[in-house]
């Protein structure tokens, strides 16, 4: 009982799709405070429905979410948000129309107002990029500042659980690296879960605590970094097919 | 006057005004929230042309025109009038408008006009409007006519608005009608297939403008005055209330509406103010349009389609005694590369989707393109069917360069794309759907249209049985007829790809055919993708499911970052290292 | 010069609505064809106000009331239902014309279609910067001032003013931050109908006489200002207004006053077919 209770994130059996026939099909994750758990899978697989099926962009039609102990599912994301879930869309992740401190400060919207300046103060001490632009409209920012922004914005909050979809699509290798090994693994050691999903297999796995693997919309395979890496069905399961032992084509 | 004669007068100047605002608005899908100033013009302009110069009667009404002229010509003019008013409005119905931003550009129109007409007194006198209008053959007005006459008016207006009954049934009933809901329904896919929107809305508006003008002819007739007054703005919501209650996009409906709105209101109207005459003179009219305005919220949320919705078209399957063997013909190309891209590059503000790739397709190939999410697939894709253009290089087709050539156009040539997101036309059904991908069909024109089925019963035949042919090949038999929009995805994914292959393409790019499809019919698309390559068609395909692609596909392509990485086939790809790291890189 | 006087207050009710009529587009994507109807309902019921022996600017608070109730409960009752249903935006227009409708006539209905007036009290006239107004004029400019101020400082300073912005932007994420967007939306009905109300009683001290049909006219000037500063953009509003009312004013010294507001009209088929965005940018 107890043990649920930590349990930031755990969502069981979960079938969500778009009103017509479900994406995804009982799919369970589970996510720990402090912990980097990703999912990960060729396009198609679902994992962006499955991330907006937990936060409430979606309709869940089976399978239970709750976070440390509470059901949540099909709960608003105006009520996700203030469970203290913070979500980062892959797309329109961001206020185009509103400065960089404007959506800092949306993003600090359940806050007392008092505290909202000082909480700016230190996004911007992790996001140092951005204190030189906070008059500029967010739509004028490049795609990784975008993502900067994006992040800092769940940040005015400080969720205990964020939820990141494919936060290194259209960004530079070099910055897409610095992300996940910086900031990513900086918000678990401050005792947040993060689930993120990605595209970028061997960069998240370097970072993640453990992963899931989606395909079709359902669960193939689960691990640790580890043990998924040495497994051949790993790979087959990104290239599609079987993977036969003896080397030759499946 | 006899109270028959002023309601045979009404229904048939209110039914034609229906008929034409429903094809515009129910067949066509442009809505003209400035109708009325078509009927406008044309009563203005029949008045003008019939009454004396302004300056007989003492001079005491001012107007343009004057001329005089005896009957027909005057209705002639007035058509003439309401169709041309409709030409400068072309701007509004392009596509970069929203359509309900062109519908208020329409609506504002209208109340401009009006208030114009009213303060310019020169133009049609005014306020006060035109009156002592004659009757078409006759030299006073309408309600100095003997009972014979008024009756031969009332039949002649009925006769008319039967005629254009006829004539836009004929027109909505062919390939160019089709053109036209396929219009409404989905403009931006019309349009990839080569439907000239411009024209076509443009052709709707003046059509609907004649009319509008010719029902106004013979109100103004009828009437003897026309003001300002008669053609408010609001007028205009009365007919799409009609038009709405009826059912848009059923002319039979547009007649029903126009029993029911115009016609009937006024009657109830009547017969209320003739039992209660102490009612004060503003209460009716205004309790009037309330209720207009009640009848069309209530309409449009409790039936939208009206009371009479659009008509299924049933398109039999052609008699199997009656179905040619057809061979078809295949392009020939100089080189065994049919399409070819050379150091094609890409540019989206900043960022370069595709960086000088180059690969060619041979002929009789089913090509798959892999590769991770952002690696340029799709964009490439576009690039080669000219739905986007190349920011550098140059792409050629059967040895032709076709680099600048529009995607319309190309797919004229044979080279045909598929979209990924939902593109079919929804209320079409499965048969019209691909119908309306076939480019020269006789009847796709406005002429064509008009000048009978007999003139295009042959290219539709013809092309009905192409149809068919697919249709069952894939499997979909049973549901030819059903309305695209009611059937599952994959089946409408099947639509989409059966609507390609309809133009007879030699060279198609499918954009991730398989996606969200259920295993046994991708099993089935797949097989028939085989065999027309088997007898000569080339294929491109962009596809996720690597699973289809190895059973499918060979040679491989992969992309990744902009760029080709390396081909091959699957089982060959998936023992480079580079293309392992490419998808798990990401 | 007197124009300009005229211009500047045409401008000055211009702005009020067009600002209204642009943050309700913005945040609910809905183009109320309604919303002179509102102004002409708003005007009447100060005017039965004044008639009953109140203030006009007593009436004028009332009639500001009137226009948040009816624009919240016109979104409650009919447009949210079907913006809940999927409806195309085209039929949120029909929608909108027949809600105008029931509001403009039913106001007919009860007033008898005779043109009325306001028992305004005595006004003296000023010499202002080479303009000759009437203090009520004056006043009436003052509001306007006012109110783009306030607005200016709403969505600029205020919390709800950026959940406002936010929720027009994009409205998930507006719901991801926990912003309860339905709220905020139901906030923008009445104050934008607040605004509605001023400007339809403001715009009938201006005008003296009117009658239910007098806001038809004003609602081109008033599409022309949105469109002109770019439909959603609340300062390319402000904007559109001063210029629309400064053109048209300006105008009718040079072609005949009764063909004033061909300058607007000529202006918005203009943006449309050229620039449907407005001179400031599209709504995001």
């Amino acid at each position: 009982m107890s043990a649920e209770l930590q349990t930031a994130l755990l969502a069981t059996g979960v079938t969500a799709g778009y009103g017509g026939d479900p994406v995804i099909r009982d799919v369970s994750v589970r996510a720990e405070s402090g912990q980097v758990i990703s999912v990960v899978g060729p396009n198609g697989s679902g994992k962006s429905t499955l991330l907006k099926a937990i936060v409430g962009v979606l309709r869940v039609s089976a399978g239970r979410v709750s976070i440390r102990g509470r059901d949540v599912t099909n709960a608003t994301p105006e009520d996700m948000a203030r469970t203290g879930v913070g979500y980062v869309p892959q797309v329109d992740d961001v206020f185009a129309p509103l400065s960089v401190r404007e959506n800092l400060e949306m993003g600090g919207y359940l806050l007392p107002r008092q505290q909202v300046p000082d909480r700016i103060e230190h996004v911007l001490t992790v996001f140092p990029r951005l204190s030189t632009m906070v008059r500029r409209p967010a739509g004028k920012l490049s795609g990784g500042e975008r993502k900067m922004l994006a992040l800092a914005r769940v940040l005015m909050l400080g969720p205990d659980l964020f939820l990141l979809d494919e936060p290194t699509a259209n960004l530079a290798p070099a910055i897409a690296r610095t992300l996940l090994d910086e900031q990513v693994t900086e918000l678990a050691k401050s005792g947040a879960a993060v689930l993120i999903v990605e595209q970028r297999a061997r960069a998240v796995l370097a970072v993640s605590d453990y992963t899931y693997v989606m395909g079709g919309g359902q669960l193939r395979m689960e691990g640790t970094p580890a043990e998924l890496t040495a497994s051949p069905a790993f790979v087959a399961s990104f290239l599609g097919g079987h993977h036969d032992p003896a080397g030759s084509a499946g | 006057m006899l109270y028959l004669i002023i309601l045979l007068v009404y229904t048939a100047v209110d039914a034609m005004a229906c008929l034409g605002l429903s094809q515009q608005f129910g067949v066509a899908g442009v809505t003209n929230f400035g109708f009325i100033i078509f009927q406008a013009a044309g009563a203005y302009m029949a008045a003008v042309l019939a009454l004396p110069s302004d300056s007989a009667n003492g001079g005491f009404q001012l107007y343009i025109g004057g001329f005089h002229l005896p009957f027909p010509l005057p209705w002639i003019g007035a058509a003439a009038a309401g169709g041309v008013l409709a030409l400068p409005f072309t701007f509004l119905v392009g596509r970069r408008l929203r359509g309900d931003f062109a519908a208020v550009g329409l609506l504002v129109t209208a109340v401009l006009l009006n208030l114009l007409v009213t303060n310019y007194r020169p133009l049609f006198n005014g306020d006060a409007g035109v009156s002592l209008v004659p009757a078409p053959l006759h030299s006073g007005m309408f309600v100095g006519t003997s009972n014979g006459y008024q009756y031969g008016f009332a039949i002649g207006g009925l006769v008319l608005a039967v005629a254009v009954y006829w004539f836009l049934r004929r027109i909505t009933e062919s390939p160019y009608g089709r053109s036209l809901r396929a219009m409404r329904d989905n403009d931006k896919v019309a349009d990839s297939l080569g439907k000239n929107l411009v024209a076509l809305r443009t052709g709707v508006l003046v059509t609907g403008g004649a009319i509008a003008g010719l029902s106004g002819a013979i109100l103004v007739d009828f009437i003897g005055v026309w003001s300002p007054a008669a053609w408010s703005y609001a007028e205009t919501i009365v007919l799409f209330t009609a038009v709405i209650i009826g059912g848009a996009g059923n002319h039979v409906g547009a007649l029903l509406g126009a029993l029911l709105v115009p016609v009937g209101f006024e009657e109830i109207t009547r017969y209320i103010s003739n039992n209660n005459p102490n009612l004060p003179p503003n209460l009716l009219p205004s309790l009037q349009w309330v209720a207009i305005g009640l009848l069309i919220a209530v309409f449009l949320w409790v039936r939208p389609q009206g009371v009479l919705p659009e008509r299924k078209r049933v398109i039999e399957p052609p008699a199997q005694e009656a179905r040619t063997q057809r061979t078809r013909r295949w392009r020939s190309s100089p080189t065994p590369e049919v399409l070819k891209a050379i150091g094609v590059s890409k540019d989206f503000g900043g960022v370069q989707a595709v960086a000088g790739v180059s690969l060619s397709v041979t002929k009789g190939t089913l090509t798959g393109l892999i590769g991770p999410n952002g690696a340029g697939k799709s964009t490439l894709l576009s690039l080669l069917a000219g739905t986007e253009k190349v920011s550098s290089g140059r792409i050629s087709y059967m040895g032709q360069d076709i680099t600048v050539l529009p995607a319309y156009r190309r797919a004229r040539v044979g080279l045909v794309r598929t979209f990924q997101l939902a593109s079919e036309f929804k209320r079409l059904t499965v048969v019209e759907n691909l119908l309306s991908a076939v480019p020269g069909n006789r009847g796709d024109s406005f002429l064509g249209a008009l000048a009978g089925r007999w003139y295009w019963r042959r290219d539709e035949a013809g092309a009905a049985e192409r149809a068919y042919a697919l249709i069952e090949s894939f499997g979909l038999g049973d549901k030819a007829n059903d309305y695209a929009g009611d059937l599952s995805g994959g089946q409408r994914r099947l639509v989409e790809i059966m609507r390609a292959l309809m133009t007879e393409p030699d060279v198609l790019l499918l954009d991730e055919p398989m996606a969200g499809v259920h295993p046994d019919l991708a099993r089935r698309i797949g097989e028939a993708l085989r065999e027309l390559c088997r007898q000569g068609m080339t294929i491109l395909m962009v596809e996720h499911e690597l699973a289809i692609v190895d059973e499918l596909c060979d040679p491989v392509i992969v992309m990744a970052d902009g760029q080709v990485l390396a081909q091959g086939t699957m089982a060959e790809l998936r023992d480079r290292s580079e293309v392992v790291e490419a998808y798990l890189v990401g | 010069m007197a124009s300009v006087g005229f211009g500047l207050i045409t401008a000055a009710v211009l702005a009020i609505s067009a600002v209204g009529f642009t943050l309700q587009f913005a945040v609910t994507n809905v183009l109320n064809l309604a919303f002179a109807s509102i102004m002409t309902l708003a005007a009447f019921v100060a005017y039965w106000i004044n008639q009953a022996g109140m203030s006009i600017w007593i009436a004028l608070i009332a009639s500001m009331a009137v226009g948040a109730l009816v624009s919240v409960a016109l979104n409650y009752a009919v447009y949210s239902p079907f913006q809940r249903r999927g409806s195309a935006p085209i039929t949120l227009v029909i929608v909108s014309l027949g809600m105008a409708l029931i509001i403009e006539f039913g106001v007919a209905a009860i007033d008898g279609g005779i043109s009325v007036s306001y028992n305004m009290g005595q006004s003296r006239t000023l010499r202002f910067a080479g303009l000759i107004l009437t203090t009520v004029q004056l006043i009436i400019i003052a509001i306007s001032v006012v109110v783009m101020v306030g607005v200016y400082g709403l969505l600029r300073y205020t919390k709800l003013g950026k959940a406002m912005r936010a929720t027009a932007a994009n409205r998930m994420l507006a719901r991801n931050c926990g912003i309860r967007a339905g709220q905020v939306i139901s906030a923008t009905w009445a104050l934008t109908g607040a605004l509605c109300g001023l400007a339809g009683t403001v715009f009938a001290i201006d005008v003296g006489s009117f009658d239910p049909t007098s806001t038809d006219i004003f609602l081109v000037l008033i599409l022309a200002a949105v469109f002109l500063g770019g439909p959603g953009h609340a300062y390319g509003a402000m904007l559109g207004a001063l210029i629309i009312g400064l053109a048209t004013e300006v105008s009718a010294a040079y072609i005949a006053a009764d063909y004033k507001y061909v300058v607007a009209f000529v202006i918005l088929l203009a943006m449309l077919a050229v620039r449907p965005t407005g001179l400031l940018g599209a709504k995001t």
